[in-house]
């Protein structure tokens, strides 16, 4: 790792480590790299050949940088597949900042140390714990299992059940903020069942709303109308991440034509500072089904499609690169 | 010929000798890999690990059965260094300690999914390590009643023990009678069952072991040694001649042919501090002196050690 002059400037952090944040470019920042649902790991009909997952990530992570990308932000936490000697690898190969992040969600994915833990009776993990394991993946770094701790963790990121929070992610929410606030870095929520609620949540504890990304804010089932919901997500001051720009056959999501008005009229009402635009794609996926939409979609695709529906240069380059680097940026 | 699948590959059963049912290299809950207060260095998990199994081969040990599901821990590579260097058999399994550790992907499954996965561990083997399990894990999760994961996990045991036939052990023996209708649905003999952890403290009120015994499955007192005189007891010890005379109380009604015993022990656990003071060798330095100190004679012992264990671990085709 080369060391950049980074004094005065504020940094984010990546698996190679600290970058100055006016450096990261083009950010796709609610993507997935190797995503692996928790279990597929060990599963007999699922390969998990190294060479082959590189090699594919390699090649999608090649094609966001020649569109313009430099920074992708791997957001499934810590337990979905994180693989930092690999990830650091494919950075230092391509030249694409690569951001990990730390947390863990929905209650489904947890492994048993957190649900059912070996005390009598098994009290799951309260929120100060949750605050303490994804705070040292900031302050001490990125742990692969077993083995040592890495580069810091770049965001905390955690997920709630669709059919509504569950008491436990209500303990991850409040985990991963108290993190958020104690390290710096941002929190991203994806909701479950209201994202209103769940940004209060978040808020509760006293994490500033500029330092949290609420995420799917295109779906449908939004409690309220997707547009309406987005609005006030940022009239409270949070990221509105609009993540999900390439999927268009899902009754579950906005279509891009939606996703394009819904952007414009973010902007119309003085929100510009706050979207996040996003594809939600998955590099390589292990136990899930397989998303191959390119990182580059939102950047070569969707941002010439707004500016053609009248997003200013300006703006565009506040969504693409300036509302990244100032949610990602360590404060 | 009968034989078992240890990690180093089939041995015969007229070779398993003194035999360790229910044990553990190192256990934990999926997801305590990710908490750095339980690591340890590779230096530090052999230098605990190597000298109990040294000790244990001493004494005349010579086959571990570790039950250390998928999702918690479990290390085949490990286990075959283990064997290799210690000259014990490990047999290692395939299954869930209970519902409540399996992870995402498998508590999604079907029970056609996870009989293969099982069919594939014992048959073809555990990842690449060319290791196949000897033995199927299943359990019931925490909360005392079986879940409905729990119940497809069982029922996907049993169909992988009729395919290949090698037997199931269970974490826990309460709430049996689920567990009894799957193993007739499936056309498993109960034979081929040891309901475990029948004698722990928290449990063995709540375990009917006549129910379990009349209905032909075998019955596990398995966690001898997790004594309430401990200096730092777990929650489910037990005192220590309490257990004794619950043991003795079924060989006197005849049980003995049902029974089978084991210290559920860790090597070196890994997502828990362990119980310090508590190793495999408690078989050999504390169970087999209390049962002589009671009365139990040397073909007794010799048939709860050697002779049971290898009828049911011999697989049955
Ligand atoms: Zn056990």
């Amino acid at each position: 790792m080369t060391d950049t002059p980074t004094a005065g400037r504020p940094t984010v952090n990546t698996v190679l480590g600290p970058v100055p944040a006016d450096d990261l470019g083009v950010v796709a920042v609610h993507e997935a790299l190797l995503s692996v649902l928790p279990g597929a790991q060990y599963a007999p009909d699922i390969s998990m050949d190294r060479a082959e997952i590189y090699e594919a990530l390699e090649a999608k992570v090649i094609a966001f940088r020649q569109a313009g990308g430099r920074t992708i932000v791997d957001s499934t936490g810590m337990f979905h597949g994180r693989d930092l000697t690999l990830y650091e690898a494919l950075s230092r190969a391509t030249g694409v900042h690569i951001v990990a992040t730390t947390g863990m969600g929905p209650e489904e994915k947890l492994g048993g140390y957190f649900l059912t833990p070996q005390t009598n009776p098994p009290t799951p993990w309260p929120a100060e714990k949750f605050a303490d394991l994804f705070a040292r993946e900031v302050t001490e770094g990125m742990v692969v299992p077993r083995i040592e701790r890495r580069a810091a963790a770049g965001m905390v990121t955690t997920v709630a059940d669709r059919a509504g929070m569950t008491p436990t992610e209500e303990s991850l929410f409040r985990g991963s903020a108290r993190a958020a606030a104690q390290t710096g870095v941002a929190v991203s929520i994806r909701y479950g069942a209201d994202a209103l609620a769940e940004l209060d949540v978040v808020l509760d504890e006293r994490l500033r709303p500029d330092r949290v990304l609420v995420g799917d804010l295109d779906r449908t089932d939004a409690a309220g109308d997707p547009g309406q919901v987005a609005a006030a997500v940022a009239a409270k001051g949070a990221f509105v991440g609009i993540d999900h720009v390439g999927l268009n056959e899902d009754p579950g999501y906005l279509t891009d034509a939606q996703r394009a008005a819904l952007v414009l009229d973010l902007v119309a009402a003085g929100h510009a500072d706050k979207i996040i635009l996003s594809g939600n794609a998955i590099g390589v996926a292990k136990g899930l089904d397989a998303y191959d939409l390119p990182y580059e979609h939102v950047l070569a695709t969707f941002i010439p499609f707004l500016q053609g529906e009248g997003l200013s240069d300006e703006d565009a380059r506040r969504i693409l690169v300036d509302n990244p680097a100032r949610l990602l940026a360590v404060r | 010929m009968t034989k078992v699948n240890t990690v180093l590959g089939p041995v015969p059963v007229a070779e398993l000798g003194i035999v360790a049912i229910h044990e553990h290299i190192g256990y934990g809950m999926p997801g305590s890999e990710l908490d750095t207060q339980w690591w340890k260095t590779p230096e530090q998990a052999y230098e605990e690990t190597v000298p109990k199994l040294r000790k244990f081969h001493e004494y005349g040990g010579r086959t571990f059965v570790d039950v250390t599901g998928i999702c918690n821990g479990r290390d085949p590579n490990y286990y075959q260094a283990l064997s290799a260097k210690t000259g014990v058999n490990i047999v290692a399994c395939t299954g869930f300690v209970g519902g409540d550790t399996a992870l995402a992907h498998f508590a999604r499954a079907s029970v056609d999914y996870l009989a293969q996965v099982f069919i594939h561990e014992i048959t073809v083997g555990i990842g690449n390590t060319g290791a196949k399990a000897g033995v199927i894990k299943v359990g019931v999760s925490r909360g005392g009643k079986m879940t409905e994961l729990d119940q497809r996990i069982y029922r996907a045991a049993a169909r992988a023990a009729v395919v290949t036939g090698v037997p199931i052990l269970t974490h826990l023996a309460i709430d049996p009678k689920p567990a009894v209708a799957i193993f007739h649905e499936e056309g498993l003999d109960l034979d081929r069952v040891l309901f475990g952890h029948a004698d722990d403290g928290l449990n063995a009120p709540i375990t009917p072991h006549d129910y379990i015994y009349d209905q032909g499955g075998r019955i596990g007192f398995d966690t001898f040694g997790y004594d309430l005189e401990l200096p730092d007891p777990p929650f489910w010890g037990r005192k220590r001649a309490e257990r004794m005379a619950h043991f003795k109380a079924l060989l006197d009604k005849g049980y003995l042919d049902k029974l089978m015993v084991g210290v559920d022990a860790n090597c070196s656990p890994l997502g828990w501090p362990g119980v310090k003071g508590h190793t495999v060798n408690y078989l050999f330095e504390d169970m087999i002196p209390d049962m002589k100190a009671i009365g139990i004679d040397d073909d007794t012992i010799h048939h709860l050690l050697v002779d049971s264990p290898a009828e049911f671990l011999g697989m049955k085709n």
